[in-house]
C-alpha cells in the first residue's frame, strides 16, 4: 500500500518581490491524509495551486499518480478535486445546480450523472436542503456542498485549502467526521492545508511544517512531538529539599523550584507519575499537586520554526486581507 | 490529453446553461435592464419623430433608431460583464472553475455566450415595445433571426472586451469606471441615433472603426431598410471583431486570477 500518489521536487515560485515558494520536496502515499501545516503567508495555497496545475513553478517537478503535471495538466486536473479556501459554490444557483455544473464539467456520463449527484448529496448529508438557493446556506453547509462536488468527479487526489476555516466549532467538527469517513470509505489521497494545530493532529497522518517558503520537517505528528522530548510533570510542594532527592532519584528537572513549582521531563509521563509519587513519598517528600503536559503541535511548531503560529484568523479577516492584498499588487 | 472538439463545445454550453439559470432565478435584474432602453425609445424617441430635426430618409426617425437603441442596450449590459467576473475570482469561484478539466477559452466563450444570450432577452423586449408604440420594423422570421444570431455576436464582443478590460486592471470598480468611459464614445460615434452623413469628417472616420457601427448597419438593413448591400460586408466585420475579441479574453483570462 506504499504507491506514492504525488511526488513534489525542488519546488520553487517566485513572485515580483517575494519567493512564495522557496525549494520544496515531498512526496504523499496513496489513501493517505498529508498535511500542510504553517501561517498564513507560509506558501501553503501557492503550493497547492501548482499542483493544481493552476498557476507554472519557476523551477522543480511535480508527478501525481505518474503523470507529469507541468506536461500534461488536463489530465492532472481529471484526477483531482479541489475545496478553495474561498467560498467557491455558487450563491446564485441550488445546491443541485452547483452539483450538475460540476458534474457536467468533470464529463459525468448523463446515466450515472443524478445518481451520483444524490448519492454525494446524502453522504454530506444536504438531501433534504438541495432544492434550496446556495445563499441561504450557512457556512458550514457550503464547505459540505464543496466537498460534494469534488465526491462526483471520484478524484484520486482531494486538495483541501483550509477546510475549516471560519465555520464554528459545531460545523468544523461535522466537516472533519466527512473527511475522516472519505478517506475510510473511499481511499481517497487527500492534501490539507491548514494553520490549525488541533485539525492537522487529528485528520493527519503525515505532517509538513512549513514557514516562509520552507518545508522545515516533515513526519508523523507523534513523532513529531516526541523530537522535542518527552512530557513535562509539574509538581507543587512545600519540601524545601526536594530538587536534590529527585535528581538522585534519576529524574531531570528542567526548572529551578520557585514557589515549590518544579517541572520534570519524561517520556510516558501518565504511566510514570504513579512510581514518581511513590517514590517521593517514600523520600519523604510531600506533593500538593501534579500536572501532565503533552507537548502540542504548536510547541513543535515553535520547536523547529522558533515562533508561535498565529491563532483565530477567521474567515472574514481573511478574505479582507487577501482582497486588499490583490487590489495592492 | 487532447480535448476534443464534442467535448469542448459540450463545456461551453455547460458553461453557458448556468450563466442563464443564475438569471432565470434573478429576473429582477433582467426587466430592469429594459428600463432604459424602453426611455430611449419612448421618450427620445418619440420626441425627435416629432421634431424631425435629424434627415432620416424614408423612414420615420422611430424606425431609424430603434436597430440603434437595441444594439446599445445589449452593450451597456454585456460592457460590465467583467465585473462578474472579478466578483467570481474574489469568491473563489474562478479558481475552482480553472481547476476543472475545462480550458481557459471554453470558459470565456461560454460566459460570453451568456451574455450574448441575455442580449435577446432585450431584443425581445424591443420588439415589443416597437409593436405597443407602433413603430414599423420587419417581422419576417429569417431577418428576425439572422438579428437575434448579430444581437448574440454583439454581446459576446463586449463581454469579451469587458474580461479584457478586467484581466487588464483586476478590480470591479476599475472595470466599472472604464466600461462606463467607453460606452458612450462608442455609442455616440456610431451610426446609431443619427445619420453619419450629418457628421464631421473627423468623427465619420472614428464611426468607420467603429464595430458598434456595422452591427447597428446590418440590423438597420434587416428590420427597417430591406437594403442588403453592405450586410455581408457587415456580418463579415462583425464576426472577425467577434472572434478577435474571444481570442483576446481567452488570452488574458489567466491574469485575473495570478
Amino acid at each position: 500500500m506504499d504507491n506514492i500518489a504525488v511526488e513534489v521536487k525542488d519546488l520553487v515560485k517566485i513572485y515580483p518581490r517575494v519567493k512564495a515558494v522557496d525549494g520544496i520536496s515531498f512526496t504523499i502515499k496513496e489513501g493517505e491524509v498529508f498535511g500542510l501545516l504553517g501561517p498564513n503567508g507560509a506558501g501553503k495555497t501557492t503550493t497547492i495551486r501548482m499542483m493544481l496545475t493552476l498557476i507554472k513553478p519557476n523551477a522543480g517537478s511535480i508527478r501525481v499518480f505518474g503523470i507529469n503535471a507541468l506536461a500534461d495538466p488536463a489530465r492532472v486536473r481529471h484526477l483531482a478535486g479541489y475545496v478553495p479556501q474561498d467560498v467557491s459554490v455558487d450563491g446564485e444557483l441550488t445546491g443541485w445546480e452547483n452539483m450538475l455544473m460540476y458534474a457536467k464539467l468533470y464529463d459525468v456520463p448523463r446515466q450515472s450523472r443524478e445518481k451520483l449527484i444524490k448519492e454525494a448529496l446524502e453522504y454530506m448529508g444536504l438531501s433534504d436542503r438541495m432544492n434550496d438557493m446556495v445563499n441561504k446556506y450557512s457556512g458550514g453547509m457550503m464547505r459540505r456542498l464543496e466537498i460534494a462536488q469534488t465526491l462526483v468527479n471520484r478524484p484520486r487526489i482531494l486538495y483541501l485549502d483550509e477546510p475549516s476555516i471560519g465555520l464554528d466549532p459545531n460545523a468544523r467538527r461535522t466537516i472533519w467526521e466527512h473527511i475522516e469517513k472519505l478517506r475510510r470509505e473511499f481511499g481517497t489521497t487527500i492534501l490539507i492545508t491548514t494553520h490549525d494545530m488541533n485539525e492537522a493532529d487529528r485528520l493527519c497522518n503525515r505532517i509538513g511544517i512549513i514557514d516562509q517558503g520552507k518545508l522545515v520537517i516533515i513526519g508523523e505528528p507523534a513523532q513529531l512531538k516526541a523530537e522535542i522530548g518527552g512530557d513535562i510533570v509539574s509538581i507543587i510542594t512545600p519540601t524545601a529539599d526536594c530538587t536534590p532527592k529527585l535528581k538522585e532519584l534519576g529524574y531531570s528537572v528542567i526548572s529551578e523550584p520557585a514557589n515549590g513549582h518544579v517541572d520534570l521531563v519524561m517520556d510516558n509521563g501518565e504511566k510514570q507519575i504513579p512510581n514518581l509519587l511513590d517514590a517521593l513519598h517514600t523520600s519523604g517528600v510531600v506533593v500538593e499537586s501534579v500536572s501532565l503536559k503533552k507537548p502540542t503541535l504548536d510547541d513543535v511548531f515553535l520547536h523547529f520554526t522558533g515562533a508561535r503560529i498565529e491563532q483565530g484568523d477567521s474567515f472574514a479577516r481573511a478574505r479582507q486581507t487577501r482582497r486588499t492584498f490583490r487590489r495592492l499588487s | 490529453m487532447k480535448v476534443g472538439l464534442w467535448t469542448y463545445f459540450r463545456r461551453t454550453i455547460t458553461l453557458a446553461e448556468f450563466e442563464i439559470r443564475k438569471l432565470l432565478h434573478d429576473q429582477t435584474q433582467v426587466w430592469i435592464r429594459v428600463i432604459q432602453p424602453a426611455l430611449w425609445l419612448l421618450v427620445f424617441g418619440e420626441a425627435f419623430t416629432k421634431l424631425k430635426a435629424i434627415p432620416t430618409g424614408d423612414y420615420t426617425y422611430l424606425q431609424f433608431m430603434t436597430p440603434g437603441v437595441l444594439a446599445q442596450s445589449v452593450m451597456f449590459v454585456a460592457i460590465f460583464y467583467g465585473i462578474t467576473v472579478v466578483w467570481e475570482r474574489d469568491l473563489g469561484l474562478l479558481n475552482k472553475l480553472l481547476s476543472t478539466p475545462t480550458p481557459r477559452s471554453a470558459i470565456v466563450i461560454g460566459k460570453a455566450l451568456s451574455a450574448g444570450v441575455r442580449g435577446i432577452v432585450q431584443a425581445v423586449a424591443i420588439f415589443v415595445l416597437a409593436l405597443i408604440i407602433q413603430v414599423h420594423i420587419s417581422f419576417n422570421p429569417l431577418h428576425l433571426l439572422l438579428v437575434l444570431v448579430i444581437v448574440v455576436l454583439l454581446g459576446m464582443f463586449f463581454a469579451c472586451l469587458s474580461m479584457c478590460i478586467a484581466a487588464l486592471v483586476r478590480t470591479r470598480e476599475r472595470v466599472m469606471g472604464i466600461g462606463q468611459a467607453i460606452t458612450m464614445p462608442l455609442f455616440f460615434a456610431s451610426n446609431a441615433i443619427y445619420p453619419t452623413s450629418i457628421l464631421p469628417t473627423w468623427l465619420k472616420a472614428l464611426v468607420t472603426v467603429n464595430p458598434l457601427s456595422y452591427v447597428i448597419d446590418a440590423l438597420r438593413s434587416l428590420l427597417v431598410t430591406n437594403d442588403f448591400s453592405k450586410l455581408p460586408l457587415d456580418i463579415l466585420v462583425i464576426v472577425f471583431a467577434t472572434a478577435l475579441m474571444v481570442f483576446l479574453a481567452s488570452w488574458s483570462f489567466k491574469r485575473i486570477i495570478s
